[in-house]
């Protein structure tokens, strides 16, 4: 298990620093951003805002530290940075099925769970580098910009580990993809739609009531870093649900892969 | 002490009705050296993912070194050296860190792995290049040695000269044998006819996902019909030496008869030899010519 983790970190190491440097860079100039605008005239800007402008937001308050900070780990550039190593690592499994790489591997005495599992499991790892990219700009910023002193360096882990917490509901629908894929490509397209869907869901919800039900079963309506960063807390109602989402994912690409043919 | 192979009944229909393989029932013994022979789409690679639990039969049971697969598929693969026809490498790793990974996730030591990197002329500096950048007969090589650098007990080879040079292929049907006289079992398929008939002891034939024959080597050589030219000091009636596998039909031109022969040719020699010959010109049986005449017949079955 140890050897196929190894070899999934070494294949996706380059991209994870990218991504990683892309979401640390990413979250440190939201940071550096707040110190450059006037609260009042923030509240009033999106106050003015349409409804589905304003739902970008999820409904923080963007004027304030937290909101501000928040909102900068909801933001699609974000969500998108930390989606596409889920998509990407988690489809490997089905890319190595479609070019024989899996059957090169799984000829030998090497259960396909396992081997499934190690995936798994790097995914998370890469994932957790991805974010922590994120973490470590958003501490940059608070330590450098007065104006977000008052955000706990505290609550900013707890946003990393529940961004962490989405990403992997991410990368493991994927992994369930590829459980029953047989290209790369065919993960990929099941992973980004889980993603692009969820996403949809959630924001449609909040411009539109009609939507209210169906918002709930997005895994980014259990994703506010605003509130969390306001709070200084685990939300572990959202918390319990995203792992749920999570480990019942992963279960499924288990469960699918010990019962797959593994030749391309 | 179990076969190395046991197939009984195997049968693969994929999901778009594709008859993969029908039935097919085949014993390899241990030690044995057996060359699965058949066009593209005859079911060898099929056979061969089935009997390493890569592809789940539709019907029928196949066992690896006594263990069932997929029930002991893990016992079972712990004894196979496997390469694949169409071999999938990750591009990013060094041929070295190939390998490493490769033996790490085999239970037996590479303990052949400098030998084959030698016999095959895989320097050091090669296997510190990325995959990426080998040529196809390089990843061949590179694939030869991640199968057969642990000496598995049973070797299973899917076109293992394919992208290789003559030398390299010798050089390669050299190694089998010696695996084979070692008492390793040797299983590849070709289409190659001339490796098979120069390594094999047995050879079986697919065609269309069917087992048209099991034979030895020996035997269809010996069954084969051959063409013969016969020089003889005088003129002779064919009925001087007409025995059992003799044609019909004798070409007589002077003191010369060409005719067909077909079995053991014991028989014919002994009659040629009581009469007075100048020359004899046999026409060895070729394996190929098995494999043409069941290929080009419809349904052509010569079990």
């Amino acid at each position: 298990m140890r050897v196929v983790l190894a070899l999934t970190v070494a294949r996706a190491w380059r991209r994870t620093l990218a991504l990683a440097l892309a979401l640390m860079v990413f979250e440190l100039l939201v940071g550096l951003s707040y110190a450059s605008v006037d609260q009042n005239q923030i509240r009033q800007v999106v106050e003015s805002l349409p409804p589905a402008l304003r739902a970008l937001a999820s409904g923080a308050d963007v004027a304030s530290p937290s909101g501000y900070l928040g909102t900068g780990f909801a933001h699609p550039v974000a969500l998108t940075l930390a989606a596409a190593l889920a998509v990407s690592v988690a489809a490997i499994p089905a890319r190595d099925v479609e070019h024989g790489v899996a059957e090169v591997l799984l000829a030998r005495p090497l259960a396909p769970v396992r081997w499934m599992g190690a995936q798994a499991l790097a995914m998370a790892i890469l994932l957790a580098a991805v974010v922590a990219g994120g973490l470590a700009g958003g501490l940059v910023a608070v330590w450098t910009v007065d104006d977000l002193a008052s955000v706990s360096p505290g609550g900013l882990v707890l946003v990393a580990l529940t961004a962490w917490l989405v990403a992997l509901t991410i990368g493991a629908a994927t992994l369930a993809g590829a459980a029953v894929s047989r290209t790369g490509g065919r993960a990929i397209g099941i992973g980004a739609g889980f993603a692009v869907v969820a996403y949809a869901l959630n924001y449609l919800a909040q411009v539109w009531t009609v939507m209210d039900p169906l918002g709930r079963i997005s895994v980014y309506r259990y994703f506010r870093p605003a509130e969390v960063l306001r709070e200084a807390a685990l939300p572990w109602g959202d918390t319990l649900v995203l792992g749920a989402v999570a480990v019942a994912l992963t279960a499924a690409a288990l469960a699918l892969t010990a019962r797959r043919e593994l030749a391309p | 002490m179990p076969s190395a192979i046991h197939a009984s009944g195997l049968t693969k229909v994929f999901p778009s009705g594709v008859v993969g393989l029908d039935g097919v029932d085949l014993v390899v013994e241990p030690g044995e050296r057996v060359g699965f022979l058949g066009p593209n789409g005859a079911g060898k690679t099929t056979f061969m993912r089935l009997a390493l639990g890569l592809l789940r039969p539709t019907a029928g049971s196949v066992s690896l070194l006594g263990h069932p697969v997929p029930a002991e598929r893990m016992a079972a693969l712990a004894g196979v050296g496997f390469l694949p026809g169409d071999l999938g490498l990750v591009r990013e790793l060094t041929g070295r860190r190939t390998l490493d990974d490769l033996a790490r996730l085999h239970p037996r030591p590479p303990a052949l792995r400098d030998a084959l990197l030698t016999a095959l002329d895989l320097p050091d500096a090669a296997l510190r290049r990325r995959v990426r950048e080998y040529s196809r007969g390089m990843r061949q090589k590179l694939g030869l040695v991640q199968a057969l650098q642990h000496d598995p007990p049973l070797i299973m080879l899917d076109e293992p000269t394919a992208g290789l040079d003559p030398v390299m292929q010798a050089r390669l049907l050299e190694w089998l044998e010696g695996r084979a006289r070692a008492g390793r079992t040797v299983f590849f398929s070709s289409h190659v006819l001339a490796e098979v008939d120069e390594l094999c002891d047995r050879v079986a034939m697919v065609r269309g996902g069917r087992l048209l024959l099991v034979r030895s080597v020996q035997e269809i050589r010996r069954a084969r019909v051959r063409s013969v030219q016969v020089t003889f000091a005088r003129p002779t009636d064919p009925a001087a030496y007409r025995v059992e596998g003799v044609g019909d039909q004798v070409a007589v031109s002077g003191v010369t008869h060409r005719f067909t022969a077909a079995g053991d040719p014991g028989p014919l020699l002994a009659a040629l030899g009581r009469l007075e010959v100048r020359d004899v010109a046999v026409e060895p049986a070729r394996l190929e010519d098995v494999f043409r005449a069941l290929y080009l017949t419809p349904g052509g079955d010569a079990s």
